[in-house]
């Protein structure tokens, strides 16, 4: 008899170590239902997520910064930052701007759809080596919607950090995400500057670049504040350029400031090859980088 | 037909256009390719409510959304006609390389003397038709479809995309990357001319597969780089003349080539 | 390691034996091209004579064995508002790989660090590398071999067997006891001194006969260094952006992914399909941005990940030195001159 090769079932012999060694995992989405719908401006909905099996909510966690896949079969998937707060399980909060398949696909749907999501993936922003910092938590446009989730971190966590400064700016005024937010983050103790480049006939606040406020508050503060501060900037990479480079000048070291950088992404998950800046893959050792690792990257800004 | 106006996917109630077949100077094989679809065409024509289809139907209407517009223009008459369907079409597709670009049809446009030409053909029978010229040439058109015959499949994707509300893509990238997929050999190994590198795919290489060098009935892929295209050509030892045939012969290349020749004449 | 030589009719025996109840795949004869030369290709094998083990190189790599062009990553049934997921890894069979260069083994090893080692290993893959049996033959270097250069032109690990013909005989190193237990089926000897002497003097004379080579050192440096350098302008100039390099590339894994509904609206597909970062929409996102709009940003990239990124990562490059995306381009960009060109030197002053 003459032999035969026999099939081997990867699947059944995997013995992951951890979760991201785990074979099942790669294609393994999570069913979840979109529980909630919530217009935030006439391009941008807030969606809230939940898993819908308890055990997998239960065990599904993630940090502030991390990204997950979103799915609608047929339609298509694609990554999104989370931007709610880490410290509730099994659900995420995802603020979405209609510009493709997908997202032209979510706001038809109702509440009650099921979607797949994968993750959570990528690197988050190291909250806990804050502590006893100060934070700055700037934002340009979009990118308060991955920054609401350390901003959620620092309200849950306030007496672990000192001063706190949110700096937001967008185009214009119609623009400005999470309008109904900003009165609970100032009574928690945090400075907020919100400024917009162009104002319209009910604007009252102040009009120019993000910049413009930063440097009020970076100025004439002393070496210590400096050397203890962290900041956090979320937004265009023009805008998170100037925005660095401003809190280089004032010495805020490179590497206590930390971006995140937007690709698109067909995995998630270091394969795919689609997110790569310069040769590194934005779904592994980012999204979120600190400003010295992204002045090394090519391609970057 | 009442059931599948409130058909969904996922929740989602679907669009069902109104849709019209027109054809103008041309073999009418696009519509032929529709009709051809046997095992999907009850799916097919589930998604749309067609109101004009002389190939299929003897009904007649003017109100529909979407205009597919098969073949090149070629008359006043047929402009006159093209102009009206636009007027009454939310969305006009020009469908098959003869509305992209002219197609085979446009060869003509290369005669130095069309008149002795019309002559040499007809005889002395009156026949009405002026230099040829693509769809978007005298009306805007919103889509195009590429290829000539049309593939079934993008077809039926492009449909099926408006039902559901997906953003209609072609492939911007060229037939090579479809011709490699289907492990073909090269066909400039067998010292055969092939438009390949510079066409759009979406063909699913269809004649590389068939050891038939690509005439581009496509068009140009995304940034094609014509030049070296052209250059590599004659390196391989292909003439000037077998070049710009292949180039000129559907037409979607004349806007990215010199006028050498001209478009009309 | 554990070494058997064999006399040659014992391989046809080999084959006949594991040809009996396995799948075999193996270079074959696809045709000839404009002047007569044979070109080859990895394909379904019955008859031990349709093998062609003085193969050169085929043109396309037998990745589509372990890497389809295109696969299914998942399947959706739609029943009303509700959907249904499957995943299948697509393989149903274990099957041999009969034939396989170093180079192309190499390949293999190299894709196993992403694909398996990496963090989150990808199943598909696993799948089809697990069922894989490999039985590696020694190659006569080409002038487009370069793998000397990258360090591929002998593969250590990654096979079962690995053949070396010696002129009279077959010798071949033994990796794994599935291999092993196969070779008891033919007659089989232990090497003498005399073998071993042979062996080096094949290899000597096989070492002799590469021609091109690629400067590799401190290249990942000074791909950095050049990054604004011209000559990526004078490449990018030439390429055609078709994508045909990275599509015979036995080493590149990057991919796209479609969603499709089936034209009845009761399934849809996750689809994935080899990409090519050359092709003009690699690096475009939703919204119509294009990180890399030019050809040179998209060919440099292509070089930067196989020559910086993957040697930072895994301190080896991407690339095996098969030379086969140098042989298919029609516009005759070669690894070999590319490099050179960087590094100052070459066609493009």
């Amino acid at each position: 008899m003459n032999p035969e090769l026999r099939f081997t079932d990867v699947v059944a012999q995997a013995r992951p170590q951890k979760r991201k060694d785990d074979i099942r995992n790669f294609e393994y989405s999570y069913r979840a239902e979109i529980t909630s719908i919530y217009p935030l401006t006439d391009k941008e909905t807030l969606y809230r997520i939940q898993i819908v099996d308890p055990d997998e909510r239960r065990r599904f966690s993630f940090v502030p910064g991390q990204f997950i896949m979103l799915e609608m079969p047929g339609i298509d998937e694609a990554p999104f930052s989370i931007s709610s707060s880490a410290s509730i399980r099994g659900e995420v909060e995802l603020c979405i701007r209609s510009v493709g398949n997908l997202t032209n696909f979510l706001p038809r749907v109702r509440r009650g759809t099921h979607v797949g999501i994968r993750g959570p993936f990528g690197t988050g922003f190291p909250m806990q080596q804050m502590h006893g910092q100060n934070v700055l938590l700037i934002a340009g446009g979009l990118g308060l919607v991955p920054l609401r989730s350390p901003i959620a971190y620092v309200l849950e966590n306030r007496s672990h950090f000192r001063d706190v400064n949110i700096v937001y700016g967008t185009k214009s005024p119609a623009q400005l995400l999470f309008t109904y937010q900003y009165e609970m983050w100032r009574k928690d103790d945090i400075d907020m500057d919100i400024i917009v480049e162009k104002a319209d006939q009910s604007w009252k606040g102040p009009v120019g670049l993000i910049t413009d406020p930063l440097k009020d508050i970076l100025s004439g503060r002393d070496t210590e504040f400096y050397y203890n501060t962290y900041a956090i900037v979320c937004g265009p990479p023009v805008m998170f350029k100037f925005v660095c480079n401003m809190l280089n000048e004032f010495h805020i070291p490179m590497q206590k400031m930390f971006v995140s950088l937007e690709r698109r992404m067909h995995c998630g998950m270091g394969k795919c090859c689609r997110c790569n800046v310069g040769s590194t893959y934005t779904c592994l050792t980012g999204p979120v980088f600190d400003y010295w690792t992204v002045m090394n990257l090519k391609e970057a800004i | 037909m009442a059931e599948s106006r409130t058909r969904t996917y996922l929740g989602v109630p679907l669009y069902r256009p109104r849709v019209a077949f027109f054809e103008f100077s041309s073999c009418e094989g696009c519509q032929l390719q529709i009709l051809n679809n046997e095992s999907t065409l009850l799916d097919f024509l589930s998604l749309v409510e067609v109101v004009n289809f002389r190939e299929a139907m003897t009904e007649r209407s003017e109100d529909y959304e979407i205009a597919f517009v098969e073949g090149s223009i070629t008359t006043e008459e047929e402009i006159k006609r093209l102009k009206k369907i636009r007027k009454n079409a939310k969305t006009l597709a020009a469908m098959g390389s003869c509305a992209c670009f002219g197609g085979v049809n446009q060869l003509k446009n290369r005669f130095r003397n069309p008149a002795s030409a019309k002559r040499e053909v007809y005889g002395s029978h009156p026949v009405d038709s002026g230099p040829v010229r693509a769809v978007e040439d005298v009306v805007g058109v919103d889509l195009r479809i590429y290829g000539c015959p049309i593939s079934k499949d993008e077809v039926e994707k492009i449909v099926l995309h408006i039902a559901i509300g997906k953003s209609i893509v072609v492939p911007k990238y060229p037939v090579c990357m479809e011709c490699k997929r289907n492990e073909n050999i090269c066909l400039f190994e067998f010292g055969e001319p092939c438009l390949g590198p510079v066409t759009r795919a979406g063909c699913d290489s269809w004649c590389p597969s068939n050891r038939a060098g690509c005439w581009g009935c496509r068009g140009p892929a995304e940034d094609v780089n014509l030049r070296q295209m052209r250059k590599i050509m004659e390196e391989n030892g292909f003439s000037e003349e077998t070049i710009i045939d292949r180039l000129e012969c559907f037409g979607g290349f004349l806007s990215l080539m010199k006028p050498e020749r001209g478009r009309h004449g | 390691m554990i070494f058997r030589v064999f006399e040659k009719e014992e391989l046809k025996q080999l084959f006949d034996i594991l040809s009996d109840h396995n799948r075999v795949v193996a270079p074959v004869e696809a045709g000839r091209d404009g002047s007569g030369r044979p070109v080859y290709a990895f394909s379904d094998v019955r008859e031990f004579n349709d093998i062609r083990l003085n193969h050169t190189v085929t043109k396309l790599p037998a990745k589509r064995y372990f890497l389809p062009f295109k696969e299914d990553l998942a399947t959706f049934t739609i029943e009303n508002d509700n959907w249904h997921k499957s995943i299948a890894y697509n393989i149903e069979q274990p099957f041999i790989l009969f034939g396989l260069h170093p180079c192309d083994i190499n390949a293999l090893n190299k894709l196993d660090k992403v694909l398996l080692h990496s963090v989150y290993p990808m199943p598909y893959y696993a799948a089809k590398r697990k069922n894989m049996f490999i039985i590696g033959f020694d190659c006569i270097p080409q002038p487009y071999c370069f793998c000397r250069s990258m360090g591929a032109d002998t593969a250590l690990h990654g096979f079962d067997m690995f053949i070396t013909d010696l002129g009279a005989r077959y010798f071949v190193e033994i990796l794994t006891d599935t291999a092993y237990n196969f070779l008891r089926h033919i007659r089989t000897e232990e090497p003498g001194e005399d073998d071993h002497i042979l062996y080096m003097k094949v290899v000597a004379e096989r070492n002799e006969k590469f021609t091109a080579h690629v400067d590799t050192t401190d290249l990942a440096k000074i791909l950095d260094m050049e990054f604004q350098s011209d000559v990526w302008k004078y490449w990018g100039d030439r390429c055609l952006a078709c994508g045909t390099c990275a599509n015979v590339c036995p080493t590149c894994y990057c991919y796209g992914v479609e969603e499709t509904v089936d034209i009845d609206l009761k399934g849809a597909r996750k689809t994935k399909m080899l990409y090519s970062c050359n092709v003009m929409d690699f690096a475009e996102v939703a919204g119509g941005h294009n990180f890399r709009p030019e050809r040179h940003t998209r060919l440099k990239y292509r070089y930067y990940h196989k020559h910086r990124g993957f040697v930072e990562a895994f301190e080896e490059s991407l690339c095996v030195g098969c030379g086969r995306c140098g042989e298919s381009c029609l516009a005759d960009i070669t690894v070999p001159e590319v490099i050179a060109s960087v590094r100052g030197s070459g066609r493009n002053e």
